[in-house]
């Protein structure tokens, strides 16, 4: 059993004639947290939506525990095990904290709407456990006492947590978390790192992020991936990278790149 | 919190047997033209819950129902009328084997008209239910007039244009009302289950609603599928209601009437179908007064305006959309402890907080 749980191998992304990635390589493995970093539009969440199915890559593969699930739909990479959230939050707007976390274990239901409808034993024992789980996650994110409100009414960063809780509901192997920290400050950012790490522990997690609050970058991840202009431009350890060069004129610009 | 539901229930109960009582009342003694209306109610307490649950439940702006209900209405049809009649009905061509010699009893016909309704939903539903928001509903309405044209050009077996008539007028009160009431109680319990917490993801955001796991395709087809036969139903039932049929009673309109019952009860509401449904249906009947002579207008023409009570309803509607936006009850349902409620916040005590528990 291979220790690596997510491989991209040469994956493109060709939209006409616009390269938003190229010949991407990438890999994470079991329980480590990664970053995906890049300047605005290097094509970071083209590659999240490549890995969660949203877009089929024009060339390349993407590998799931040494599955190919390049091209599947994102609801049967779901049930292969990644799980996301997204850079403009995507709550189920007009229904309830708990409903939202509900909604992310029907993929486990394993029954007919007929079991359902009526309500069999089974399906009442598997709604009672989801029940459970709900609550139990809800907890761990400090939103059991909200669960009855309307997703929308919560504040900004409870809704970021909210969306979280939905993607672990999920029972993921690996989370794609698209800038979970945007619209935060300082503190709040802290108290996110905290919280991914504390995922990660907890439910035997990988994680991959997209960041732009680099003290948030540099104190959760294992490694890094940088991209610019579609392309992969460095990886490395947190310290490797904020002392890489070519990074650093990406993100500054340098003499000889004044864009 | 169990203390509530136990509540809840015993105000069913009860309510359910005062509604009972009343429909003994009515089916006894009321006029005829009172027990039709009454009817009619149920009829499209049906048909709006069948809309509601694609439109409202998982957003699926279809607007196809016209053509399903023609597809129970005709199913009914020939398969109840009796053989003898058959033959004077079809004068032009015979009808085809072996519908010419078979009857079969009410409930029998109407689940056969449910269930092929819900065939040709799976076919309209796989090119259709790809499409989003408008295009979805041009191409459903395309398939529902394509279902009008066949049948008024299939002669030797829907008669065609002459339409259908002596349709056993089973659908009584009872029937209607029966129906009425399996269908809210299904589509309750559909909606709170799992599956229907997936379609109402899937209408608050398909992206979302996909990437954790949800089937777009067979979900939707799921709802599309259960609101043609229910559309069906209703339309079986009402073709045993009025007892003569013809592709021109299942033109778009049909389907706009049942549009206008869901808007005005609110997108999701199960409750305000239901209410909605006997407010339309009997407001129609009751402006019918508008279309005759309206004698104390001296300006108004001496036979009246044909046509004005729908002038007046659609205006009601208009108010209705203007003040409140999302229908009478929007997403909400009406429950025994928002009634509650409600009623203890006028009597000037605070409400008792609502939390959203599962037990």
């Amino acid at each position: 059993m291979s220790n690596r749980v997510l491989e991209v191998k040469h994956a493109t992304m060709r939209f006409g004639g616009l390269v938003a990635v190229n010949d991407l390589n990438m890999h994470i493995d079991k329980q480590e947290i990664v970053a995906l970093i890049g300047p605005n539009g290097a094509g970071k969440t083209t590659a999240f939506n490549m890995i969660t199915g949203v877009y089929k890559p024009t060339s390349g593969q993407v590998l799931l525990d040494d599955r190919i699930i390049t091209g599947m739909r994102p609801d049967r990479i779901a049930h292969a095990g990644i799980a996301r959230t997204f850079q403009n939050i995507r709550l189920f707007k007009a229904l309830t904290v708990l409903d939202n976390v509900m909604i992310a274990q029907h993929l486990r239901l394993g029954m007919t709407w007929v079991s359902s409808v009526l309500r069999t034993p089974k399906y009442r024992k598997t709604e009672a456990e989801m029940y459970n789980r709900a609550k139990e996650l809800l907890e761990y994110m400090g939103l059991w006492e909200v669960r009855g409100e309307i997703a929308s009414s919560l504040p900004y960063g409870m809704q970021r947590k909210l969306e979280i809780a939905r993607a672990l509901a999920t029972k993921p192997s690996l989370l794609l978390l698209d800038e979970p920290a945007a619209g935060m400050n300082p503190a709040e950012s802290a108290e996110l790192t905290a919280l991914i790490r504390g995922i990660r522990d907890q439910f035997h997690l990988t994680v991959l992020l997209i960041e732009h609050h680099m003290d948030v970058v540099m104190d959760i991840s294992d490694r890094i991936y940088v991209l610019n202009y579609g392309g992969l431009i460095a990886e490395g350890m947190p310290a490797e990278i904020q002392s890489n060069d070519e990074v650093i004129r990406a993100y500054l610009g340098g003499d000889d790149d004044e864009a | 919190m169990a203390k509530m539901k136990k509540r809840s229930v015993i105000l069913s109960i009860l309510l359910l047997a005062v509604l009972v009582l009343v429909l003994f009342l009515i089916d006894g003694h009321a006029s005829k033209y009172i027990i039709r209306i009454t009817r009619l109610c149920a009829i499209n307490i049906i048909l709006a819950l069948s809309m509601n649950l694609v439109q409202g439940f998982t957003g699926i702006f279809s607007l196809g129902h016209a053509g399903f209900m023609a597809i129970g209405a005709y199913s009914v049809a020939l398969l109840t009328i009796p053989v003898a009649k058959k033959e004077t009905i079809f004068m032009l061509e015979p009808l085809i084997a072996p519908l010419n010699t078979l009857t079969l009893p009410f409930g029998v016909a109407l689940i056969i008209g449910g269930l092929l309704a819900a065939a040709v939903a799976f076919f309209i539903g796989l090119p259709c239910l790809r499409l989003r928001g408008d295009y979805l509903a041009i191409a459903t309405l395309g398939f529902s007039e394509i279902i009008r044209i066949l049948i008024t050009n299939a002669q030797s077996l829907t008669n065609g244009a002459q339409g259908l008539k002596s349709i056993p007028k089973t659908a009584d009160v009872w029937w209607c009302y029966g129906i009425a009431l399996l269908t809210i109680v299904f589509i309750a319990l559909l909606i709170s289950s799992s599956h229907g917490r997936a379609l109402k993801a899937i209408r608050e955001d398909e992206i979302a609603a996909e990437s954790m796991g949800i089937s777009l395709l067979r979900h939707k087809m799921l709802s599309f599928m259960i609101s043609a036969f229910l559309a069906a139903v209703g339309g079986g039932l009402y073709a045993s209601y009025i007892g003569t049929i013809g592709p021109d009673v299942f033109q778009i309109s049909r389907t706009y009437d049942i549009l206008m019952i869901v808007v005005m009860g609110g997108m999701g509401s199960i409750t305000g179908s239901v209410m909605a449904a006997f407010i339309v249906t009997i407001g129609q009947e009751w402006l019918r007064v508008l279309d005759g002579p309206l004698p104390f207008l001296s300006f108004w023409p001496e036979n009246g305006v044909a046509g004005m009570r729908m002038v007046v309803f659609s205006l009601l509607l208009l108010v209705v959309i203007l003040f409140f936006r999302n229908g009478l009850f929007g997403h909400k349902e009406l429950t025994w402890s928002s009634i509650g409620n409600r009623l203890s916040r006028l009597a000037g005590h605070k409400p008792a907080k609502e939390v959203n528990g599962h037990e």
